[in-house]
């Protein structure tokens, strides 16, 4: 599951106006709780809430601009959004500089190349790690119960967020071997991997052509997700890879088959592979098995993808998985190539 | 390829088959009388289709040199007409003889293919033809073993160019192990597949294994290795090496230039030659698209840039 910085927003809240509750006589305490919903959303300032609060509040509403209405918008509103969302990030941070998510994103919109991105994310990796861990250790000691295991989370996620976006651009880069550890390590912080960072690290495992480690990834699913098996798309993608690579191209036609198993209306996708920008907040929300998130795997997975010196562009792997896929659902793959051309057609 | 010398080899093996055991000067007699009128000697016809690619290489190397005098689509044209006309003369070899691995080998490198087309075509040649009898000691000494190690050597640069590093690897492994002394220079291959699968320790021990002498493509590999392992002040410093080690390597790694394709192997160059800088630069490509700021990073460089373009000077290329 991505973060959701919204309701994470809220969990800050609530948590903080449960904690001013305590004491209080257990039916006033019930009511106020009651009207905490409708003031969160309608009188926000009411609430009692810290600088860190406030600056997180804005990256949730950056996020939904530049995460969700700026790759909707038109030539004409993006300036006006790119704008939006540096002014609610530099307004965070004006807040609490320490707010490393907005802190993460504003370098990113920033960073004049992946290599920059890449540099910023890594020398700040431990610093982040740091203060996140102080603020868990803080809120563990000053809190109880689940509230305490609750904001020992909160407080780690920034961290979490960091890493998982460290993996995703050394994997841009091609720092490769980079991505797996920097995913290791997140996955060593948060088991549960609530990022969603094995996913980047079935594609490192893949680009090191490590079969015994992309393996080994596939049975710790049973782990680290015991509500998701190991056949989203990421996975059977990498695995794909790693069969096309070997040149055991029917086992590779047979993961491309299960992926449309999958994915029933993913041929398109597959098709056409469209390379979109990240999440900068995190990788964006979608659900499981949708076209969305195949539409997400297969940007994620343009390194795979378009890898070698093949003439139509593509790449031998992408080349290959379009061919195939055309050849298990020629309709669904027609129509997408109709749509490839007419974009085409657009530009020039 | 030096398809006149293995010729001559080979017709004079043949010969002192048939005539029995000679001396050695009375061989070297004889290689002599070969190398004077080669095509007296072919009585094979495996050797006559060799006689015939000798020429069709002669007439496509011929034919490379005048490139330089034509524009952008004369370019092309010129070039698809020599390749077809290589290719059309190597089908002609290759129906000769029909065990002529070497013409049947350039007929399928001179269609110039996509990496997977070919790469199927050469797994296809190298089941038809099948391991053959590894002879003892380094196997390029067997002139008649010398087309499986091209094959081979072609199978691995074609699994480098279509992003399948583990089978390059180890097709150029398999190389090195049954020739030593690497002619055909699969180390080359070996090390650029090694840097993109980030293989630190698999690299240095190919290092080692050729006596760290190095060449364009290990000082190339090498940077691009530890640019990828992030260790940057170590990358600075073999991209130096490389730098000043490879004549026109800062040149070549700025200014990439087309390099016709390899037919069958990698032209003869020498040593630590701008022509070496430009064919590493070449086939480092598919590895070198795969990290995408990395000539970003080497133009960050003063020194780097001001050696290229001296280089230029030089030479009065384009700059």
């Amino acid at each position: 599951m991505a973060h959701d910085p919204k309701r994470e927003d809220y969990q800050r809240l609530s948590l903080r106006f449960a904690q001013g509750l305590d004491g209080a006589d257990p039916g006033v305490a019930m009511r106020a709780f009651a009207s905490f919903g409708q003031r969160f959303a309608q009188d926000r300032d009411s609430l009692p809430q810290s600088d860190a609060d406030r600056a997180f509040h804005l990256v949730a509403l950056a996020t939904e601009v530049v995460d969700y209405r700026l790759p909707f918008a038109t030539d004409e509103q993006a300036p006006e959004l790119i704008q939006r969302g540096k002014d609610l990030l530099d307004e965070a941070l004006s807040l609490d500089p320490t707010c490393y998510d907005a802190l993460r994103m504003r370098s990113s919109s920033e960073a004049p190349s992946v290599e920059a991105r890449y540099r910023v994310l890594a020398d700040r990796a431990d610093e982040v790690r740091a203060y996140c861990e102080a603020a868990r250790d803080e809120a563990a000691s000053s809190l109880e119960g689940e509230r305490a295991m609750l904001a020992a989370n909160i407080a780690m996620r920034p961290y979490w967020r960091w890493l998982a976006s460290l993996a995703e651009e050394a994997l841009i880069c091609g720092r490769n071997t980079v991505a797996a550890e920097v995913a290791e390590r997140l996955l060593e912080s948060d088991p549960t991997d609530s990022c969603d960072v094995r996913f980047t690290l079935a594609y490192a495992l893949a680009k090191l052509e490590d079969e015994t480690g992309l393996a080994r990834l596939g049975e710790r699913y049973a782990t680290i997700s015991p509500q998701r098996p190991a056949n989203d798309a990421w996975m059977l993608l990498a695995r794909a890879a790693l069969a096309h690579k070997r040149c055991d191209l029917l086992a590779a036609r047979d993961l491309l088959a299960k992926l449309l198993e999958a994915y029933p209306t993913g041929a398109g996708a597959l098709v056409r592979q469209v390379e979109l920008p990240d999440g900068e907040f995190s990788r964006l929300r979608v659900s499981p098995y949708s076209e969305d998130e195949l539409i997400l795997a297969v940007s994620e997975g343009i390194v795979l993808l378009q890898e070698g010196s093949d003439r139509s562009g593509r790449g031998v792997l992408g080349s290959w998985v379009a061919g195939t896929v055309a050849s298990l659902r020629p309709e669904a793959a027609a129509e997408a190539m109709r749509d490839r051309g007419s974009e085409g057609a657009q530009k020039s | 390829m030096n398809a006149w010398d293995e010729l001559v080899e080979r017709c004079a093996r043949r010969r002192r088959e048939k005539i029995g055991p000679l001396s050695e000067d009375a061989y070297a007699e004889l290689v002599l009388a070969v190398r004077e009128d080669p095509a007296s000697f072919v009585d094979d016809p495996t050797e006559a289709a060799l006689l015939v690619l000798a020429q069709a290489l002669d007439a496509y190397r011929a034919s490379c040199r005048n490139d330089d005098l034509l524009d952008d689509a004369a370019f092309e044209a010129e070039r698809r007409r020599r390749m077809s006309a290589l290719r059309a003369e190597s089908e002609r070899a290759a129906q000769m003889a029909e065990r002529s691995l070497d013409a049947r080998l350039l007929a399928l490198l001179a269609q110039d293919l996509d990496p997977d087309p070919l790469l199927g075509g050469l797994i296809e040649l190298e089941r038809e033809f099948g391991p053959g009898a590894r002879p003892e000691g380094d196997a390029w000494e067997d002139v008649f073993y010398r087309p499986r190690l091209r094959l081979r050597a072609a199978v691995a640069r074609a699994c480098l160019d279509g992003a399948r590093f583990k089978m390059a690897a180890s097709a150029s492994a398999s190389l090195v192990d049954v020739a030593p002394r690497d002619q055909l220079g699969a180390r080359r291959t070996f090390a650029l597949a090694l840097a993109r699968l980030e293989d630190e320790k698999g690299f240095d021990a190919l290092d080692a294994r050729f006596d760290r002498r190095g060449d364009a493509w290990s000082h190339l590999a090498r940077v691009i290795l530890l640019f990828k392992l992030d260790r940057m002040s170590a990358a600075r410093r073999a991209l130096r090496g490389y730098e000043g080690l490879c004549e026109g390597g800062a040149y070549a790694l700025l200014r990439p230039t087309y390099v016709e394709p390899y037919l069958p192997d990698r032209p003869e160059t020498v040593p630590g030659s701008f022509e070496e800088s430009m064919l590493a630069v070449r086939e480092a490509e598919p590895i070198i698209a795969d990290v995408p700021d990395f000539i970003g990073w080497c133009q960050g460089f003063d020194w780097l840039v001001a050696s290229a373009e001296r280089f230029a000077r030089g030479r009065d290329l384009d700059w």
